[in-house]
């Protein structure tokens, strides 16, 4: 899942001051599940940002609340129409692919991000998420135990852990778990040990020349105008 | 696609268009197991609100004599409680004679109106009788009762000792009954059913009652000194001071055995023995009777069983015999089976039999007849083989109880109402589901203990020669903290927008009581039977998909915070302050009073039940509409439920962060405790209102020096 | 036919000792020139450092030819953590063109640890792959398979932590740094001899050749800093007792004995086949251990 986190109020409220009515849109999937932009946030942001006028002088603002399934499909973004025809602006609450999809499907009105979209990754506990995969286009979690070395260990290396590592945590950051060490415990248990003795060579960056696209086996042909 | 704002709170449109209902709760046991099915969960709450008044009202909707029924009902609703699963059940019967007391049951007046031409006969006054009588004249009906004692009341009157129900509540339904306009024919015993209708009656509700005591059918069962418990009783509560001598026995263990018993005591008696043929565990008996009448010094030969009674020298000699409980019989309570050459006797002034009662028919009302003397008729619309003819109560179900005589009185009222109208009877359906099964081990365990409070009774010593009514009534922190027991069953929290739920697993997460779960189908599902409606979930779902079924959450808070708001806005008072308070137990226990002594103009109250359902943005609203602080006031250690404080912090925090951000100081939004023990929470508002004021006062010359 | 002056020294019997020399922030060299000036006759090479703890300063390549300079011998020490694999390759062609044939291949501390906390981190390449790297170009071609005009040629170390606390994927990476063409390893700082000859026993069925790491601590609370702070060391509390029992100012001498007494057990126990010695921040100290050691000027 994709795990974002709301924009400081002061930077939302510096988006956002040179527009008068405002669409505040949440984002019913993954930005829900991590509480960022979903439906209570749209409504708990709408909140701060009607006391901000009131207590922070801010200017004077018509706000609009809704919240769609996805905003990467265009399809859910339809309904919108008319409501955007009456604001000056979209504030997003969706992640950085939702806030683009809705510029693209709305090109006469400004679309603002109000979330900052970090990492892709999994929950922890509750109210908790750690990054777990980086997207790199080429997965070798099956050379490493299930535990992505490009995403975990902050160097991203591969071939066994830096020096840095101290009891069994990251020199980065001692909250962390050293990823080589996690790789060499679990391969270990695993019987498997031989996978990180062996050379690893340079990675292939060529795998995400980006903007990357992904067409699938079914996909329906791009240059259609079916919507 | 969804738009459902928070203020919103009367219904929900669905994105079809089609809108769900407000109050989607499910039937408590509590509820499905009263005969009347009084909305017990209800009430119970409101008495937790200190809302007794409001209490009183919601009984008064399904019951006619809630007086009576707080003083004897037999209380299956007790019996069906889920809270006996966690400790001991919810004292409905007591709450229900407190709200009567204090809810002032007494001074409702009864108030009927003719609008029916056809007159109705009721035989007998018994409850089922009075019942009837009461919601025929609801339904404006002409009703005559016709009694044959001197009195009304039936088995209240007669067989109920007065130490149980006073007769001044009695008398007050009567009194309220002839109010009504209910006529009243006394020492009157109808013999010919053809008569009445004759006389107009369109249509005759019989309840006669079963007062005819069973024999034993043993030897010498009709010698001077053996009387039955049914009759001895009607001597007494009519007035008349049987004696039974210096040691008497009774033969039974029933309720009647025990009225029995104990009248005798009071009567004078000075050893009065129960001699019941099974144990302790089979007998019929409410286990409170049983245990105050061992209290005030009644005896009890279990397994014992008189065989043979012999009169001597004005003297019973009773030949009894010793059982042992052999295998259960159709009803599940074991079998006795006498012991072989286990005779004994004992010696016994009087003897009283007491081992059931069976109606007494005259034959010339020539209706048919069922099983032990009864009146037989259709169960669902209470009619016999004789065309207007109706019966009800203990006469058509051999000797029950009170609140199921009332249930036949009113199921009477309703179907000759169809009758005389020419419906069709149409039992009453619910329309809402019911709720049962038992609380999951994994649920169970999560439920905060708190040990059941049963009223005061008199001390034995104080009871023992007199019919003053053994039981007390609940002072207020009693009856308040005895409902805040209540689990609340059915109406939990419901995933109400399934195409909003991200199945993000956070109510799974947050659950106090480890209710949600993932489906095989990897939906997540908050069972109804299982959810104790803390609406935690509510609070916390990103999605806004959960609400519960009661819409005690936030729809509630919303409203109640709008009204104040408005108020608020019309008053003078500045700078003015929102304070959430939950409102459970505050009246009774004098937290809220105290801080409701010491509030300040400014301060405007917001009743929630439980703090644990307001949330960030009702905070943030407060402060949008002018509010300078907000605080919110739950009841610490003395929550039902755990972990209030700590969701409230979350959402106080949440907004602390937005204060922040605009330069606003967090302290304007504050926590308290309202038991925190040692903590004054009047003295926490004080300082809380100061501060909030001085806040505003430099807010206020800042604007002044800025223009 | 050696690649340089070191890689002749290594393979002697010679009991090697090398020193570490720390570029300044900023253009002005003269307190670096005087270190390498001091050190350049009494060891056998000069590490310059790469942005050590993740700190922006001269670069370690512009330390190397100050050390050529003044005729002694250096040791480029190249990171993975800024330039990825095409800056690498050019700035070792550089490197090779000007003389400078050592090099210590090391994956570099992290981003976090140093003064540009917001910059990317590259590690486009990590240890291993870059002693390939530089195995491929002494082949003739780069790392996209294109054919090199002159082909450089050198003489590559890595590093070992034989102090780690969880050792066994440490040796694994040094056995897999051996595989890729490591002559020598300077280890990180070690404290405890017995982990040394632990290593030792390991490591001595490998053709490669080891420094022991000795760092100069100069006082209890840099030991207690170092242990804090800096990635993979490890002092142990004995020594950080030792260095508090030295009087107030008296902390850098009491590091120095520490240090001293190390470098002369391992060489007259003969443990291993050098020391590393790093003083940090007091470069100027060094040749005073090595006097206090017992250990004469570098052989010529």
């Amino acid at each position: 899942m994709i795990v974002a986190q709301q924009k400081p109020l002061e930077e939302i409220r510096r988006l956002i001051a040179p527009y008068e009515k405002i669409l505040i849109l949440g984002c019913g999937t993954c930005v829900t599940v991590c509480g960022a932009g979903g439906e209570r946030e749209v409504s708990f942001l709408h909140g701060a940002l009607r006391v901000a006028q009131v207590k922070g002088g801010d200017g004077v603002h018509a706000f609009l609340e809704y919240t769609v399934k996805r905003q990467c499909d265009r399809e859910f973004l339809d309904p919108l129409g008319d409501r955007v025809s009456e604001v000056d602006a979209i504030l997003s609450l969706g992640c950085g692919v939702g806030v683009q999809v809705v510029a693209e499907r709305f090109p006469d009105v400004p679309a603002l991000p109000g979330v900052n979209t970090s990492f892709m990754g999994a929950t922890e506990q509750g109210g908790v998420w750690d990054e777990r995969c980086a997207a790199c286009g080429d997965c070798r979690l099956a050379e490493t135990a299930g535990i992505c070395p490009i995403t975990r260990c902050t160097k991203g290396i591969l071939n066994g852990p830096c020096a840095g590592t101290k009891n069994g945590k990251c020199e980065a950051n001692k909250d962390i778990d050293c990823a080589w060490v996690l790789i060499y415990k679990r391969l270990e248990s695993l019987g498997q040990l031989d996978k990180i003795r062996r050379y690893y060579p340079p990675r292939n960056f060529r795998t995400i020349p980006r903007p990357r696209r992904l067409a699938g086996i079914t996909s329906i042909d791009l240059g259609g105008s079916n919507g | 696609m969804y738009s459902v704002s928070m203020y919103e709170t009367k219904d929900y449109p669905t994105d079809r268009g089609e809108k769900i209902s407000f109050d989607r709760s499910l039937i408590p046991p509590c509820q499905a197991a009263c005969p009347l099915h009084m909305e017990i969960r209800e009430y119970v709450d409101l008495i937790a609100q200190g809302k007794v008044m409001e209490a009183l009202r919601v009984i008064r909707n399904d019951n006619p004599f809630p007086s009576i029924c707080a003083h004897v009902c037999t209380h299956p609703c007790e019996n069906a409680c889920r809270r006996s699963q966690v400790d001991k059940p919810i004292a409905i019967r007591a709450l229900k004679r407190f709200a009567v007391e204090f809810g002032g049951d007494r001074m409702v007046q009864g108030e009927a109106e003719t609008m029916r031409s056809e007159r109705v006969a009721i035989v007998g006054s018994g409850p089922a009788g009075l019942a009837c009588a009461y919601y025929l004249r609801k339904l404006g009906y002409p009703v005559t009762i016709f009694e044959a004692h001197s009195e009304l009341g039936g088995m209240l009157r007669v067989g109920i000792p007065q130490y149980r129900l006073p007769r001044e509540v009695l008398d007050t339904e009567v009194q309220r009954l002839i109010q009504m306009g209910v006529e009243i024919r006394r020492n009157t015993r109808v013999v010919s059913l053809d008569l009445l209708f004759g006389m107009g009656y369109k249509v005759i509700f019989l309840t006669l009652g079963a007062h005819q005591g069973l024999r034993m059918g043993v030897e010498g069962e009709e010698s001077p000194g053996v009387v039955d418990g049914a009759t001895f009783l009607r001597e007494v509560n009519l007035g008349l001071k049987p004696s039974l001598g210096e040691k008497a026995a009774v033969v039974g263990g029933g309720n009647v055995a025990i009225d029995a018993a104990r009248t005798a005591l009071r009567l004078g008696t000075k050893r009065v023995v129960i001699l019941y043929r099974r144990s302790r565990a089979e007998m019929p008996a409410d286990p409170t009777e049983v245990e105050q009448a061992l209290e005030e010094g009644v005896e009890v030969q279990f397994l014992v069983t008189p065989t043979k009674i012999k009169r001597a020298n004005g003297h019973l000699s009773v030949t009894c015999m010793r059982m042992e409980l052999g295998d259960p019989d159709a009803g599940g309570r074991r079998r006795p089976v006498p012991i072989k050459d286990s005779e004994f006797d004992e010696e016994f002034d009087t003897l009283v039999t007491a081992i059931g009662q069976a109606p007494q028919i005259p034959e010339d009302f020539h209706l048919r007849m069922g099983r032990g003397s009864t009146v037989q008729v259709d169960p669902a619309t209470l009619t016999t083989n004789r065309a207007g003819v109706f019966a009800g109560g203990d006469a058509v179900t051999g000797p029950a109880t009170v609140v199921e005589a009332l249930a036949a009185g009113r199921q009477a009222a309703l179907r000759i109402d169809d009758y005389l109208q020419h419906r069709y009877p149409l039992a009453n359906k619910e329309v809402r589901e019911g709720l049962a099964g038992d609380l999951l081990p994994k649920t169970l365990d999560m439920v905060k203990k708190t040990s059941r409070l049963e009223p005061q009774v008199l001390p034995p010593e104080a009871r023992g020669k007199n019919f003053e009514p053994v039981e007390l009534v609940y002072n207020w922190e009693a009856a308040i903290n005895e409902a805040r027991r209540c689990l609340r069953c059915g109406m939990g929290a419901e995933i109400l927008f399934q195409d909003k739920c991200a199945t993000c697993l956070t109510c799974l997460r947050v659950c106090p009581y480890n209710v949600p779960y993932l489906d095989e189908g990897g939906v997540i599902q908050i069972p109804a039977d299982q959810c104790q409606a803390c609406g935690i979930c509510v609070t916390q779902c990103p999605a806004g998909a959960i609400v519960l079924r009661k819409p005690y959450d936030r729809r509630h808070v919303a409203s109640e915070l709008d009204h104040a708001l408005r108020s608020a806005a019309e008053s003078k008072f500045k700078p003015f302050i929102i304070g959430f308070c939950c409102q459970y137990g505050l009246f009774g226990t004098g937290a809220l009073a105290s801080l409701w002594r010491r509030a300040k103009a400014g301060i405007w109250i917001v009743p929630v039940l439980c703090v644990a359902k307001v949330e960030a943005e009702h905070i943030l609203r407060a402060f949008e509409m002018g509010a300078e602080g907000v605080f919110i006031a739950g009841c610490g250690e003395q929550c039902a439920r755990e972990k209030t404080a700590f969701w409230v912090s979350q959402q106080v925090e949440k907004v602390r962060k937005v204060l922040v951000q605009l330069g606003l100081a967090s302290e304007r939004v504050q926590m308290f405790n309202l038991y925190a023990g040692d903590e004054d929470p009047a003295h926490a508002l004080d300082e809380f209102t100061e501060k909030i004021g001085g806040l505003y006062l430099a807010s206020v010359i800042k604007q002044e020096v800025k223009s | 036919m050696a690649n340089s002056l070191f890689e002749e020294k290594l393979y002697s019997d010679k009991f090697l000792v090398t020193s570490e020399v720390g570029p300044p922030k900023g253009m002005d060299v003269a307190d670096m020139v005087h270190h390498i000036d001091l050190l350049k006759d009494k060891v056998d090479a000069i590490n310059i450092t790469d942005h050590q703890s993740s700190v922006m300063r001269f670069p370690s390549l512009g330390g190397c030819l100050l050390v050529k300079e003044r005729g002694g011998e250096p040791i480029f020490q190249v990171t993975c953590r800024d330039r990825n694999r095409l800056a690498i390759q050019a700035d070792l062609l550089l490197a090779c063109s000007r003389g400078i044939q050592n090099v210590l291949c090391l994956t570099g501390d992290s981003i976090d640890v140093g003064d540009h906390k917001e910059a990317k981190p590259v590690f486009d390449l990590d240890s291993v792959q870059l002693l390939r790297t530089i195995k491929t170009m002494e082949s003739g071609k780069d790392l996209g398979g294109s054919d090199f005009k002159g082909s450089p040629k050198f003489c590559v170390g890595a590093s070992v932590h034989p102090e780690a606390d969880f050792i066994e994927p440490q040796l694994i990476k040094f056995e897999k740094k051996v595989a890729a063409g490591a002559q020598f390893f300077q280890t990180q700082g070690i404290f405890g001899l017995e982990s040394l000859r632990r290593f030792m026993q390991y490591a001595s069925q490998f053709e490669v050749k080891i420094l022991a790491g000795i760092i100069v601590l100069s006082s209890a609370r840099m030991a207690q800093y170092m242990n804090d702070n800096v990635p993979g060391i490890i002092v142990p509390q004995p020594i950080i007792d030792e260095l508090s029992s030295a009087g107030k100012g008296k902390g850098l001498q009491k590091g120095m004995e520490i240090a001293a007494r190390l470098v002369r057990t391992i060489k007259e126990e003969n443990l291993c086949h050098g020391v590393h010695i790093m003083a940090v921040g007091n470069e100027g100290i060094v040749p005073d251990i090595l006097e206090m050691a017992q250990i004469v000027g570098a052989a010529p």
